[in-house]
């Protein structure tokens, strides 16, 4: 990621608020994207805010390594993914499958009226789920968090080109996927 | 012009400039297999959104918020774990206590400050200072105190100093000395055994805040300077 310097009026802006006061802050102001970000990386909302909370301890560590003035959004959410990746290839080691599918098929009677939305909510979890983690990645950037192509290619140290073909076939693979039924 | 599936994608994200989109709406008016996959993507967008923002419009979780609030609330607790042989620091707080003020406007140019790509770096006598000094070997009346030598957790090393006009935590990066944190000396409490005065309160904070390990004692800080402030990097 490019990192720009601080400006002096960056450094004016900190000086109304303890500094660290000011980074806490700032990321609890984030934790709602951060949410929805590894919403469209993670398998679950519990998994999500597992990663989440991984994330926050690990930039909480870090935090000499954000520089003032840029900006801690894409700081933050590179982290997460770059968490994501790591569980992700733990996982694969531990040889854990997904049994989602089996379990929803067990819902009966007490959740008939909430089936169908159930259902809604699944296909797209299912949908992201089946993508290549290089092209679930640009979706959740891109199309979820409202990256710019520049914005989150830089975010994860791919050339533009292979974002915008990732992004290509992910988005054309859900189209594929969710309106197949 | 021909419009590609990349292209239509890029002008539904807002990433064409104005000739380029319109072109491409051109394009669309008169190709139907761009209206549907046109159709199709606004669809899945929609579709996202739906199921990912309500995220937003969830309470932080409980254990979530209590990771961020304890850090602030660790803060008197880490001030206290200053070492205080080494930091010296009578740290009445002062209530005009001033964090990172705009330098510029305050300090006299072509002084003790200068910026090197937009940043507020060390020039002049202050930056000989954080070169050469060494705490552990200053004269009483220097111009400029150096207080803590430490190492940063990615290796580079950092110093906090107390110059006639301000207090700071500078690092190195790329030859200079960043300034991280400054505070102006008016905010400086003054200290009746040390002429120079100490380092303001936010500064100590940032410094502890930004330590890998311990300080240095004397002979890592010669170690260090003889060796140039390289640091691991």
């Amino acid at each position: 990621m490019k990192r720009a310097g601080p400006s002096v009026s960056s450094l004016t802006a900190r000086s109304e608020h303890h500094p660290l006061q000011v980074f806490e802050r700032d990321l609890l102001a984030l934790v709602p994207r951060l949410r929805r970000f590894a919403r469209s990386l993670a398998r679950d909302a519990a998994d999500a805010d597992d990663l989440v909370q991984a994330s926050l301890e690990r930039a909480l560590k870090a935090r000499d390594q954000w520089t003032p003035g840029t900006r801690l959004d894409a700081w933050m959410m590179r982290i997460v993914r770059n968490n994501w990746i790591d569980e992700a290839r733990a996982r694969a080691r531990r040889g854990r499958t997904f049994v989602e599918e089996e379990a929803g098929a067990s819902i009966s009677s007490d959740a008939h009226n909430d089936i169908e939305r159930r259902a809604e909510l699944r296909d797209v979890d299912r949908a992201m789920a089946a993508l290549p983690d290089e092209q679930r990645e640009v979706i959740a950037l891109v199309l979820v968090e409202g990256f710019a192509y520049r914005e989150a290619a830089d975010m994860l140290d791919i050339p533009i080109g292979t974002l915008t073909s990732r992004l290509t076939r992910g988005r054309q693979a859900l189209v594929r996927m969710l309106e197949a039924a | 012009m021909t419009v590609d599936t990349t292209m239509l994608h890029a002008y539904l994200d807002g990433e064409l400039d104005t000739d380029a989109a319109r072109e491409v709406e051109a394009a669309i008016a008169n190709d139907a297999v761009l209206r549907t996959e046109c159709a199709a993507q606004r669809r899945l967008r929609d579709r996202l959104n739906a199921h990912f923002d309500p995220a937003l419009d969830e309470p932080v979780p409980a254990p979530l918020q209590a990771l961020l609030e304890t850090k602030v609330v660790d803060l008197a607790a880490a001030r206290k774990r200053l070492r205080p042989r080494l930091w010296l620091m009578p740290v009445a707080m002062a209530a005009s206590l001033v964090f990172g003020i705009a330098l510029g406007q305050v300090l006299p140019a072509g002084g003790e400050f200068g910026t090197s790509d937009g940043a507020l770096v060390a020039r002049g006598p202050l930056a000989e200072a954080l070169d050469t000094q060494l705490a552990s070997a200053q004269p009483d009346d220097a111009a400029t105190r150096i207080g803590v030598s430490f190492a940063r957790v990615d290796g580079t090393l950092c110093r906090t100093f107390v110059s006639s006009t301000a207090s700071g935590l500078a690092c190195q990066e790329a030859g200079n000395w960043r300034m991280i944190a400054t505070a102006a000396a008016s905010a400086i409490p003054r200290s009746d055994f040390r002429r120079a005065g100490t380092e303001a309160p936010m500064v100590l904070q940032a410094a502890q805040d930004m330590m890998a390990g311990e300080p240095f004692d004397a002979a890592a800080e010669r170690r260090a300077r003889d060796a140039g402030w390289r640091g691991r990097r």
